[in-house]
Parts: C-alpha cells; sequence; structure tokens
C-alpha cells in the first residue's frame, strides 16, 4: 500500500515536471520567436510584398465576418439594454450602454474570436502542415529564413490589421445598436447619441484600439510557435491547430481582464 | 570534398553513433540500410537541417556549423532533393523554382528568371509551358518530385543530396529518376549523396555504397565490392531487399494480368 502511494506521488511529480519543463521550453521558443522577428524586422529581411498579402488575407477577407459579428454585438446588446432598462432607467442612457460595452469590450473581444478562428487556426495549421511535410526544411535549405519569409510577415500583418479591424467592429457594433434601439425601443438617433455622449471618454477608443493591438499581436504569435512547433503528420496538426484555438481563446481572454486594473482604473 | 567526422545524434534513443566518411569532389555515394538507422538523419546534418550532438560536418574543409554566414553560404552550394518534394503549396511551379535561386534573382522575375527556369524544368524532362502555371497539387506524384528535382539544380549547385529519391513511385518512374540523377552528375560533375531503400538504385547509379547498421557504418565502398562482400549483414541486407525486390515485381505482374483481364 505504501509503495503504491509513494509510486503514485512520484508519478503526480514526474508529471508536474514535465508540465513544467514544457511551459519553460514552450517559453523560451516564444521568446526567441519574437527575438527574432524582431531582428528580421529590423534588418530589412521581411519583404513588404509578403506582409501586404497577409494584410490582405488577415485583414481584407476578415472584413465580412468582423462586420456581421459586430452587428449581432450591437444589436444583442441593445436589445438586452432594452429590456433591463424598461420603466426604472431613463431610455436614452440605451446609448451610453451599447456604446460602451461595444467600444470597451466587445468590439475588440469578438473581433479577437473572429481572428482566433478564422487567421490564427488558419495559420497554426498552414505553418503546422508545412512543418511536417518538410516545407520548413526546404526553406531552409534553400537559403531562405521561415523567421522572416512566414512568421514575421504574420505577426506584422496580424499587429497592424487588428486595430483596424476593431475601430471598423467598434462604428459598425455601435451603428447596428442604434438601428436597433430605434426599431425595438423606439429610441431616436438624437436621443441614443445623446445617451452616448453624456458617459463618453475619448481615451475608451484608445483603450479598444490599444487591446486591438495586444490581440493582434498575440493571434498570429501563438498560431506561429504552435504550428512551427507541430510534430508527427496530420494527427500532430490536428493537435497543434486544436492547441493553439485554446491558449489564443485563455490569453486573450486573460489579457482581457488585466487591462481594465491597467488602464481603467 | 565532404567529412563527416565523428557523427553522433540522439532523439531520445541514439540514432548516429559516431559515423565517419568522407565523399569525394565529384563522387556519387549512395546510404543504404534498414529503417531508422539514421541515413536521412546524417543527409540532414550535410547542409544544417539537425546539427549533430557531437562530430562536425565539413565541406571543402569549413565546418558547416562554424557560424551562420558559413552555413548559409553552403547552403547556397547544396541542392537538397526532399522525400516527398517538399514543394511549397501556396506557390505555383514556377514560384517554387524561383526559390531555388539566390533570393535577389528570384524575386525579379526577368526573363534571364524565366529561361532559367525553363531550362531546369526540360532537364527534368518536364514541359515549362505545361506545369509553370500549376499548383503542385495539381501535379502527378512522380512530376512533383521531379519538380522538386529541378528546384535544387536550378541554382546550379556544386553538391546534390537526395532523400529517397524514388520512394513512392512506380518502376518506370523511379527508373526514370535514377537515369535524371545520372544525367545531372554527368553535365554538371556535382557531388551526389543518396539516401535510398533502393538496392539496386544505389548499385547502379553510385561510385561508392555506404551500409548504415544501428548507427554505424558497416560497409563502405565500390558497388562490386558491395555485391561480392562476404560480410553476413551486408549479404543479409542485400538478400532481404533482392527477395523484397522479386516479390515487388510479382505482385506487380500479376496486377498487370488482372489489368488485362478487366
Amino acid at each position: 500500500m505504501r509503495s503504491l502511494v509513494h509510486r503514485a506521488v512520484l508519478e503526480g511529480l514526474a508529471h508536474v515536471g514535465r508540465t513544467v519543463e514544457g511551459l519553460a521550453c514552450h517559453a523560451g521558443q516564444m521568446w526567441l520567436l519574437v527575438s527574432r522577428v524582431a531582428m528580421a524586422t529590423l534588418r530589412g529581411r521581411v519583404a513588404l510584398r509578403d506582409v501586404m498579402a497577409q494584410l490582405h488575407s488577415t485583414g481584407v477577407e476578415s472584413i465580412p465576418l468582423v462586420c456581421v459579428t459586430a452587428v449581432l454585438s450591437g444589436v444583442v446588446t441593445s436589445q438586452q439594454g432594452n429590456y433591463q432598462f424598461t420603466g426604472s432607467v431613463p431610455l436614452y442612457i440605451l446609448g451610453s450602454v451599447v456604446v460602451s460595452s461595444i467600444v470597451l469590450e466587445l468590439g475588440p473581444v469578438m473581433t479577437a474570436v473572429v481572428l482566433i478562428g478564422r487567421v490564427g487556426a488558419r495559420i497554426t495549421a498552414e505553418l503546422g502542415t508545412m512543418k511536417v511535410s518538410e516545407q520548413i526544411d526546404a526553406l531552409h535549405s534553400l537559403s531562405r529564413d521561415p523567421i522572416s519569409v512566414l512568421a514575421g510577415p504574420r505577426l506584422i500583418a496580424g499587429t497592424i490589421a487588428m486595430p483596424l479591424l476593431v475601430a471598423l467592429a467598434d462604428c459598425v457594433g455601435i451603428f447596428a445598436g442604434m438601428i436597433s434601439a430605434r426599431i425595438s425601443a423606439g429610441l431616436g438617433p438624437e436621443s441614443f447619441l445623446y445617451g452616448a455622449r453624456i458617459f463618453w471618454h475619448s481615451w475608451d477608443l484608445f483603450y479598444s484600439i490599444a487591446k486591438g493591438l495586444v490581440f493582434g499581436f498575440l493571434i498570429p504569435f501563438i498560431s506561429v510557435h504552435m504550428g512551427l512547433e507541430a510534430r508527427g503528420g496530420a494527427e500532430g496538426v490536428g493537435r497543434a491547430t486544436t492547441s493553439a484555438v485554446v491558449f489564443m481563446i485563455i490569453s486573450v481572454l486573460v489579457v482581457d481582464a488585466t487591462f481594465p486594473p491597467l488602464f481603467l482604473g | 570534398m565532404i567529412e563527416y567526422v565523428g557523427i553522433h545524434k540522439s532523439f531520445d534513443v541514439p540514432v548516429l553513433s559516431g559515423v565517419d566518411l568522407d565523399v569525394a569532389t565529384g563522387e556519387t555515394l549512395s546510404i543504404v540500410g534498414p529503417s531508422g538507422t539514421g541515413k536521412s538523419v546524417l543527409l540532414k546534418t550535410t547542409n544544417g537541417l539537425l546539427e549533430p550532438d557531437q562530430g562536425d560536418v565539413r565541406i571543402d574543409g569549413e565546418s558547416v556549423f562554424a557560424s551562420d554566414g558559413a552555413l548559409e553560404r553552403i547552403r547556397r552550394k547544396v541542392g537538397y532533393v526532399f522525400q516527398y518534394a517538399a514543394l511549397f503549396d501556396s506557390m505555383t511551379v514556377y514560384e517554387n523554382m524561383c526559390t531555388g535561386l539566390p533570393d535577389h534573382e528570384g524575386r525579379s522575375a526577368s526573363r534571364d528568371v524565366l529561361r532559367k527556369v525553363c531550362l531546369a524544368l526540360q532537364d527534368v524532362n518536364l514541359e515549362p509551358a505545361l506545369v509553370l502555371e500549376k499548383l503542385p497539387s495539381e501535379l502527378s506524384g512522380g512530376m512533383r518530385k521531379r519538380v522538386g528535382l529541378a528546384r535544387a539544380i536550378v541554382g546550379r549547385p556544386e553538391i546534390m543530396l537526395y532523400d529517397e529519391p524514388v520512394t513512392g513511385l512506380d518502376p518506370v518512374n523511379s527508373a526514370a529518376v535514377s537515369r535524371l540523377i545520372l544525367d545531372i552528375r554527368e553535365r554538371t560533375h556535382v557531388t551526389s549523396i543518396i539516401v535510398t531503400h533502393d538496392i539496386q538504385q544505389a548499385l547502379e547509379i553510385s561510385d561508392r555504397v555506404a551500409l548504415l547498421e544501428h548507427g554505424k557504418l558497416r560497409f563502405v565502398g565500390p558497388p562490386d565490392a558491395f555485391r561480392a562482400s562476404d560480410d553476413p549483414v551486408v549479404r543479409a541486407f542485400a538478400d532481404r531487399h533482392a527477395a523484397a525486390e522479386a516479390a515487388l515485381r510479382i505482385l506487380e505482374a500479376n496486377g498487370e494480368d488482372r489489368k488485362e483481364e478487366l
């Protein structure tokens, strides 16, 4: 009995040790990735053509989905507010609720979720497939640096595109919320905007864009790292993609939770 | 001249355990051996795709791992043909070929680049007009392999490394790729190292054959010496493969008969 307990404790400790070792290894590799991308960018080794191509696939091609998500976020917020305020709070406050919810929270987070699904998962699967099919080795053997050719353009494009997409989502979400307030609550645009202006802080917009900037770096960063670390054929690529999506969602939510105490305190 | 000096490499378990080997300039050497004995690992140390745990690889006296600059210089001298071609899926054949040229040249899209690409494709018996704009997914396995070969030679390397060049090909395509390797060698006098399971191919196209067993070199010598060797391990390997080849030929013949019957 004692030997069984002893073995269970040892196995538990070994598991914890392996997990810590794995995390430390990931952290080291991620730091290396960031520094190598920074060096490649500063040395001008990241081709503008590749960045533009990634900006198109990450930014331009995401616009429809980001708009749909923003419209739905605006509509839902407006309807929820209308339901909760009925008879207790002046209805024009709905404008403030919709604008603050969209700008501070839903615009950046929902856009990040869209990018995780549409761009992050694709990047991990694409790079993972390249890794297991020796295409990354082929780049090395052709004297091409995968960091300059693959990682750099994706990270730069994500960091540029995401704040712009967040700004777009904010505008579309607020507009959709305003239309929804008109239809479902009979609140006119003037009253809606009057309510929005009462509690408006210009800082909120910078806050929203800053969140977009951080998410825009995090999503391609995690997805590139997980893709380049994929091992073991199609199954390995699937595993890497799933892990990347989970890791990206958790990271976005953790960063989202740390923003208010840091910037709205 | 390529020199492997005391190469050790482990992936949890030892794969290479002290390999010493020299390959002379212009020579064609085939590395054969059972699966998992480290043939591809040894090949990948040649252009720094894998770094040995111990030992060194030198090309023309320069260590592959001396510095990033040395590695880049050496990689420009070396063409590498991957087992499954490793073409870039999102690029056309033309774009794939351009990656085989020096960076500034590959991006210039000049007539000279197009001419070089077309010549390399013709060297591997592909009609440029038919394949240039195609994606790798639109090519057959044999054509992909040839494009992989063309991409490796378009930059006119001094050394060619082939990782299982005929794996997954039917006998006709397999023979065609073997002929291409010989053609390339005769035209350009490159130093070639071929990792292969196909002992027949190794004996036909090589100046020397090296047999790797349990991470160590068991035999290095000319094809005639390999055939005449009385080393039981060499004999067992050659006989096992001869039997497998014979079985394959019977299966293929049966397949042809079935096709005719149908």
